[in-house]
């Protein structure tokens, strides 16, 4: 892990985003007591209509204590006084220095970071077995169940968006069941764009603002979401930008695991921006420049001879020792799933445009051309998304219990043979940790190919 | 009346239907396709709704992951092994895309494409809005364009009322079927030829209840009265066998091959006073309460429905009465709110056996002792 910690703490957005990330339960206290704002617990990355309203969407989790070390501790303390960049300059200073103690320390944020928050959904998955939720279900919903089971009835509200996938939308009817405190507002998103549908999917994002005003007991306007919407697309621009322009090209800022856990980072934090929207966007912002200035600067490490490894899904869970793996086994493994369920589509925002009506093209656009209402749409979306990233192989986590996503194999694998004529494998998953030692072999016999 | 006669009869139905001319278009046998739409097409609707055994099952496995739901593994399987009996699979001229699960689509999907059978797409909204249902609508008015293409008829209201009518008669006395105290295995059995058959056989339904009426059975006053709710008992499912077998006897079957389709009777009023047919189906699809693809109530109605039916029973029939959830593994929406569906109940003082299972005979041996446990708790 040493160097992966080691190259991490050059960027401070990241350092900035693990933070924010793993102390959101001090910060949503205080946004929920002392400043009386409403917690709205968001999954998938369908947070925009609850900040637009003001209110502070939450990946549940996140309302958790996570067990962070005294020194993330300590650099939050010592950033808020100095500045986060001098923090992480001096970091990797007397990282550079070599001592040894240092680096021991450098190793803990990234445990905290990436393992804690493992450490966590593996806990919210037991406690969502120990609740009721079948073991039978994806390794994603039992989490969930977990962190609503224990975290849901800090939040005021529920923000229900219904896909594809009916054990999710079960598993959101669920969620009043579970506790009945928050309100529970949905945006049913038709499952195809036919006839008038975009107006009708308007209508119903329109019903979710109004539930929204419902529950601060303000009015929001047209203006406020388009604010909202605009920090979303310079998000979604950021987060492009590095897929396609750093993580398709052949120098990367740093080396290709830590590379990885930075998109898995991005990846779960996407889902709610940590809570502040404003924040996250300087972060991914600041992130893409410092990633540009090392490339710029030479720093970081050449890949051009590392096969590109497109691995998903990973949002419904998925192996996070997969990317060290493949580095060890000379690969760089890219993560790319928000891009490729079209969540990454910018929302128009121009002063004359009805912004439910933007919300409802995007989200249809997404259930149309992300991910699809079949499976042939869906294998489509996977096809793209190697194709944009100039894959040389596909690894394709198969959830256990995943009956939307992971279904889609057989015909994938049969596309990718003929269209792409690049290597794929399957890798069934139930739990994080559980089978590292199958995950090794799986990846060392498909990293074989490219030998 | 035993499961292979009733196959090798729908062999001889469906072959007939083919020499006359008529398409079949078949699909899974859950809820919300507008069966009178095809119908008026002059396109014969065919229920998928056979259970499976491990060969089934296995086969699937070329296609699918063994976690998807037992049912959609039999599905398959029937496809890619074609049993004998099955012949008739053969005959299907197309298949219904839709999603009332999504198994429900990968299943149809993966029929439609291996198996070379041109798919119609019919896709259900999830709640129950104002927006949902002009999108059920919407799905409606694509399906009848495909159909009218496919035939080069228009579909006339005329035509669509009639089967609507017809659908409506059929069900009202299918109604009175599920009424019946009779042995569950045996209602069962023509609950499945009913609903395979259609309103073709409403006919051969009156007579089988004019029978039943005229012959009253005794029924063993030791075996313990169940409502079976959650998965259907599909067609070569010797669940009911179990039941039977361990002392208890459906008098009510709550699901899809059962209650769950007679009660979808769309009212008369309605009929009479409106001018569009197509929102007729869109009524039913509205009234469709008790149907488990549906958010974010269905919980709320099954209970409500269930503990009605308890209390009513115990009180006129003065007998216990338990609940059976049969929860084919895998399946999203009956196994996912099973455990929230067993606590409510318990709380109003229903006892229920979440019965989970897939089709593997290895099993029999367990699901009876479970039964049995159940049933012994009753009394
Ligand atoms: S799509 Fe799969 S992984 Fe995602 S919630 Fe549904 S079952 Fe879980
Ligand atoms: S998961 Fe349930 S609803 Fe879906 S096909 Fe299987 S039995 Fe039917």
């Amino acid at each position: 892990m040493s160097l992966i910690a080691d190259e991490i703490i050059q960027f401070s957005s990241v350092l900035r985003m693990a933070y924010n990330l793993l102390t959101g339960r001090n910060y949503l206290k205080r946004k929920k007591f002392r400043e009386k704002e409403k917690l709205v617990a968001v999954t998938l990355p369908f947070s925009d209509l609850a900040f637009a309203a003001g209110t502070i969407p939450v990946f549940p989790i996140r309302m958790h204590q996570f067990e962070i070390s005294q020194y993330l501790t300590y650099l939050g303390s010592a950033s808020s006084i100095f500045g986060w960049n001098t923090v992480s300059n001096f970091l990797g200073f007397i990282r550079n220095l070599g001592i040894n103690e240092i680096s021991k320390i450098v190793d803990d944020i990234i445990e905290d970071v990436i393992d804690v928050i493992n450490k966590k959904y593996n806990e919210m998955y037991d406690i969502g077995i120990e609740n009721g939720i079948s073991s039978d279900f994806c390794y994603g919903l039992k989490s969930l169940v977990g962190m609503h089971v224990t975290k849901g009835s800090n939040v005021d509200a529920c923000l229900n968006v219904t896909i594809r996938c009916s054990a999710y939308n079960k598993y959101l009817e669920s969620l009043k069941a579970i506790n009945k405190g928050p309100k529970q507002i949905w945006v049913d998103i038709p499952p195809r764009n036919i006839g008038n549908a975009i107006e009708l999917l308007t209508n119903n994002v329109s019903n979710a603002i109004k539930e929204f005003e419902n529950l601060t007991g303000k009015t929001i306007t047209d203006n406020q979401i388009r604010d909202h919407f605009k920090i979303g697309n310079q998000v979604k621009r950021a987060y492009k930008n590095i897929i396609y322009e750093i993580s398709a090209s052949d120098f990367y800022p740093c080396n290709p695991a830590t590379f990885s856990e930075i998109m898995a980072l991005l990846s779960i934090s996407f889902q709610d921006y940590n809570s502040n929207a404003p924040r996250y966007r300087d972060n991914i912002m600041a992130l893409e420049r410092e990633m540009r200035e090392r490339i710029r600067k030479g720093i970081g490490m050449d890949v051009a001879d590392r096969p590109r490894i497109f691995v998903t899904p990973m949002f419904g869970g998925w192996e996070p020792k997969s990317h060290e793996i493949i580095y060890e086994l000379g690969g760089r493994a890219l993560y790319a799933d928000w891009e490729l369920l079209r969540m990454l589509e910018e929302i128009p925002t121009s002063s004359h445009s009805n912004p439910a009506e933007e919300y409802a093209r995007f989200l249809m656009n997404a259930t149309e051309t992300g991910i699809g209402c079949d499976n042939d749409k869906l294998t489509d979306s996977y096809l793209r998304m190697a194709r944009d990233l100039n894959a040389d192989g596909l690894i394709f986590f198969q959830l256990f219990g995943c009956h939307s996503i992971s279904n889609c194999y057989t015909m994938l694998r049969e596309k990718v043979r003929r269209e792409l004529e690049i290597p794929t494998t399957a890798i069934t998953f139930n739990k994080i940790g559980e089978n590292v030692e199958q995950v090794k072999t799986r990846l060392g016999a498909f990293m074989e190919m490219f030998r | 009346m035993d499961d292979l006669s009733l196959l090798s009869d729908l062999s001889l139905f469906l072959k007939e239907k083919k020499a006359n001319g008529v398409k079949i278009v078949a699909y899974l046998a859950h809820d919300n396709i507008p069966e009178e739409l095809l119908d008026a097409a002059g396109f014969f609707p065919l229920r998928m709704m056979f259970g499976g055994n491990d060969d089934l099952m296995d086969a699937s496995h070329n296609f699918l992951p063994p976690s998807t739901c037992a049912f959609a593994q039999s599905c398959i399987g029937l496809y890619s092994t074609k049993p004998n009996i099955f012949s008739f699979l053969d005959l299907v001229d197309f298949f219904i895309v839709s999603n009332h699960c999504v198994s429900d689509i990968c299943v149809s999907e993966i029929i439609s494409k291996h198996f070379n059978i041109p798919r119609l797409d019919f896709y259900v909204p999830y709640t129950k809005n104002n927006s949902s249902l002009k999108y059920f609508k919407l799905e409606l008015l694509e399906l009848k364009k495909r159909l009218e293409a496919i035939t080069g008829t228009e579909i006339t209201n005329e035509k669509l009322f009639e089967s609507i009518n017809k659908y409506n008669e059929f069900k009202r006395v299918l109604l009175k079927v599920n009424e019946l105290e009779i042995l569950g295995s045996e209602k069962l059995k023509v609950l499945q030829r009913a609903m395979l058959y259609g309103p073709e056989f409403q006919p051969d339904l009156e007579k089988f209840i004019q029978y039943v009426r005229e012959n009253p059975s005794s029924l063993l006053e030791t075996s313990k009265d169940i409502l079976f709710t959650g998965c259907s008992i599909f067609v070569n499912d010797n669940l009911v066998d179990l039941i039977e077998e361990g002392g208890g006897n459906i008098i009510f079957f709550d699901t899809w091959i059962g209650s769950h389709y007679s009660s979808q009777i769309i009212n008369d009023s309605s009929i009479q006073t409106e001018k569009d047919p197509l929102d007729l189906l869109v009524l039913k699809f509205k009234d469709n309460i008790y149907g488990d693809h549906t958010v974010p109530n269905f919980l709320e109605q099954k209970v409500a429905l269930i503990e009605n039916y308890y209390q009513k029973y115990t009180k006129t029939k003065g007998r216990k009465l338990g609940v059976i959830n049969h929860i084919i593994k895998f399946c999203d929406h009956i196994s996912l709110l099973s455990s929230f569906l067993k606590e409510r109940l318990q709380e109003k003082g229903i006892s229920v056996l979440n019965l989970e299972r897939d089709y593997s005979r290895a099993n029999s041996g367990q699901l009876l002792t479970r039964i049995e446990a159940y049933l012994e708790m009753m009394e």
